[in-house]
């Protein structure tokens, strides 16, 4: 018993998630060959190419309608498999080197306020579930039941709007609104800073956003287990009642949130478009925006793929986040 | 704990009408002094005791009223261009201002509150009966027919959704009955997972097995005997689902990948109004709180609607 048995299960796992994952980018591939035309980005070009000229630009890209499909796709594949190169863009832009660096400015973002509204709606549901049906409680519950149900959009300009009749009324810009960072900024601490001021209005609408779900399903799941014998026992040993909880209903009713949690973070990460459209932060969300619009094939395929891992990453860390919190889970 | 006790009660009716066994004349005078509720009856009672769904109903029914007796409210249609107003603040002529085209944003947002609680309303409808039908098949058939099903399921949880929507409503070029299939395509695909799994469990009952050896076929009992048995589920999962279908559209719409011009949904007019959020505000006030209160009132009735339904549910308190 124990890690090799582990470690064998989530091998194989892995490889039914990665068998997954190759099909479904491939097929999107064929998907998004169907669906984007790139001949589109050269239309608008002034002088006017021929259609001979644009097929030829493409094809240095491997985009171009004349060669066949299947020769397409073959080409793609072995990039992959051959020298992990995920392609360019119809003007020839790299896949990899804006997607390494896209997903560093997403992480940013996302982790921050993963955390946080983890962190917040389990110690908010632990502080209500303690006082079930008081004041504070149905306070919590109706606020939580609001913002839950806020749409995106809404929360995320409702933040903007706050935040600029913050900075009018301080008298300067101590909040960015866009970007992830300014231009002119060096120097490690006053980069720090500035970071952190572009980064605090986007993790608290995305906070504001996620915390509510953590917050109602911790509180359901601990006031069933609340009353169990086991929390009684631990009373009756001898411990407060804040410790009961904490220790010994908290640590069962944990497991189904962080399964949720984790297979959050998937849609977190793609989930952020908006946040990131609003907020004008080069990620990956904006990055998916963009390749659609701009019938940027293979970034689109690229981004698939990418939300496809998520999802596979998110499974795993959930079982993962299983077998650690519960004791009586044997893999097999 | 004391706190869980329900609260006091006038009437006393301690009997569940879904116990409709035979009694005898004596039972039933007993039964007759508490008093006795039709289903419908105890649903209705236990969702009236919920204030937060009957706000939420109430809330939904003005915003429908208003999506429907709008248009008559004002002469603009939400095409019209006054080129003598652009981005005007709301006055008494155009009551909820204009964009920086003349659009009068009060027909703008009644068309645009239409559009998101069709599109809503006909999406969790159409993807509740397939995932209900779709489950509740795979799990009655078993065998291949099963394996099939659920590994495209799967398959289809695993491709990202957000990306397909994207591309095909891009390429449908902002048609709201595209967006509508596009949506249904994509979204009944958890539901018929959890269908799947309550039914592997119905299945096995009495009533169904009696009903197969009885000779009834298949398509019959998946109608008739699974499928009304998750009834209650369905209707929450029907109220809920358009909360998240009208997220979604919004977020398409907003991007640019849903409904456009000329049309509008609440969606795409966010959208309009983000870029002048500090100079013409009043183009985001007023979507923002329809949409808000389309999206909160439509949660509120489905958490009261899931208590009412729920025969174990002590949050509603008793019958």
């Amino acid at each position: 018993m124990g890690a090799a048995l582990v470690l064998r299960y989530l091998l194989r796992k892995s490889l039914g998630w990665l068998l997954m994952i190759v099909v479904a980018t491939n097929l999107t591939y064929f998907v998004a060959n169907f669906f984007l035309d790139p001949r589109a980005n050269y239309l608008q070009l002034r002088p006017p190419r021929t259609p001979e000229q644009i097929s030829r630009s493409l094809a240095q890209y491997n985009l171009s309608r004349d060669t066949p499909l299947l020769d397409r796709w073959w080409h793609w594949v072995s990039g992959i498999v051959l020298h992990w190169d995920w392609g360019y863009s119809p003007v020839g832009e790299s896949v990899n080197s804006q997607i390494s660096f896209r997903i560093g400015v997403s992480a940013q973002l996302v982790m921050g306020s993963l955390i946080l509204s983890t962190l917040i709606g389990i110690s908010l549901a632990v502080y209500t579930a303690a006082r079930q049906y008081r004041f504070a409680d149905r306070f919590a519950q109706g606020v939580s039941i609001v913002t839950l149900n806020t749409p995106v959009v809404v929360a995320s300009l409702a933040v903007v709007l706050l935040a600029i009749a913050f900075n009018q009324s301080v008298g300067s810009t101590v909040l960015f609104v866009a970007g992830a960072q300014s231009p002119t900024v060096s120097g490690f601490w006053p980069l720090l800073l500035d970071r952190v001021r572009h980064l605090i209005l986007p993790t608290i609408s995305l906070t504001v956003i996620s915390y509510a779900g953590t917050h109602l399903l911790q509180r359901s799941l601990l006031l069933d287990n609340i009353n169990s014998d086991y929390v009684r026992l631990a009373r009756a040993k001898g411990l407060t009642r804040q410790r009961a909880i904490r220790r010994h209903a908290l640590r069962t009713s944990l497991i189904p949130v962080a399964i949720t949690v984790a297979f959050a973070i998937p849609a977190l990460f793609t989930g952020a478009v908006i946040t990131e459209t609003i907020f004008a932060w080069q990620g990956m969300g904006q990055y998916f925006v963009q390749t659609i619009s701009k019938n940027d094939v293979h970034g689109a395929v690229a981004v698939a793929a990418f939300g496809a891992l998520m999802t596979a990453i998110g499974a795993i860390l959930a079982d993962i986040a299983v077998v650690a919190l519960d004791p009586r889970v044997r893999v097999s | 704990m004391t706190t869980n006790l329900p609260p006091l009660q006038h009437t006393v009716s301690p009997v569940d009408s879904t116990l409709s066994q035979p009694l005898s004349p004596a039972e039933q005078r007993v039964v007759r002094r508490g008093e006795r509720l039709s289903r419908r009856r105890l649903y209705t009672r236990r969702f009236l005791r919920n204030r937060g769904a009957v706000a939420g109903l109430v809330i939904l029914i003005l915003l429908v009223l208003f999506a429907v007796a709008g248009p008559l409210l004002t002469s603009y249609s939400y095409t019209d261009v006054d080129f003598t107003n652009l981005t005007a603040a709301p006055s008494s002529q155009h009551w909820f201002g204009t964009n920086g085209v003349g659009n009068d944003t009060f027909a703008q947002t009644v068309h645009g509150l239409q559009r998101s609680l069709i599109i809503g309303v006909v999406v969790s409808l159409l993807t509740t009966l397939i995932a209900a039908f779709v489950g509740a098949v795979a799990a009655y058939l078993g065998g291949t027919a099963e394996k099939a099903i659920l590994g495209v399921v799967h398959f289809l949880l695993v491709v990202p959704s957000f990306l397909l929507l994207g591309l095909i409503s891009q390429k449908a070029g902002g048609d709201w009955k595209v967006l509508i299939l596009v949506l249904v395509m994509i979204g009944w695909t958890y539901g018929a997972r959890v269908v799947y799994s309550l039914c592997t469990s119905l299945r096995e009952r009495e009533y169904v097995q009696a009903a197969r050896f009885m000779g009834v076929g298949s398509l019959r009992i998946v109608l008739r005997h699974l499928v009304p048995n998750i009834g209650s589920l369905l209707i929450v999962s029907f109220t809920l689902g358009v909360v998240t279908t009208v997220q979604m559209e919004t977020g398409l719409s907003f991007i640019g990948f849903g409904v456009k011009q000329p049309d509008v949904s609440l969606g795409s007019l966010l959208g309009d109004g983000a870029n002048t959020i500090t100079s013409a505000p009043w183009l985001f006030y007023f979507p923002a709180t329809m949409l808000t209160l389309l999206t909160v009132s439509m949660a509120l009735i489905g958490d009261g609607l899931r208590d009412a339904l729920d025969p174990m549910s002590h949050s509603a308190g008793r019958a």
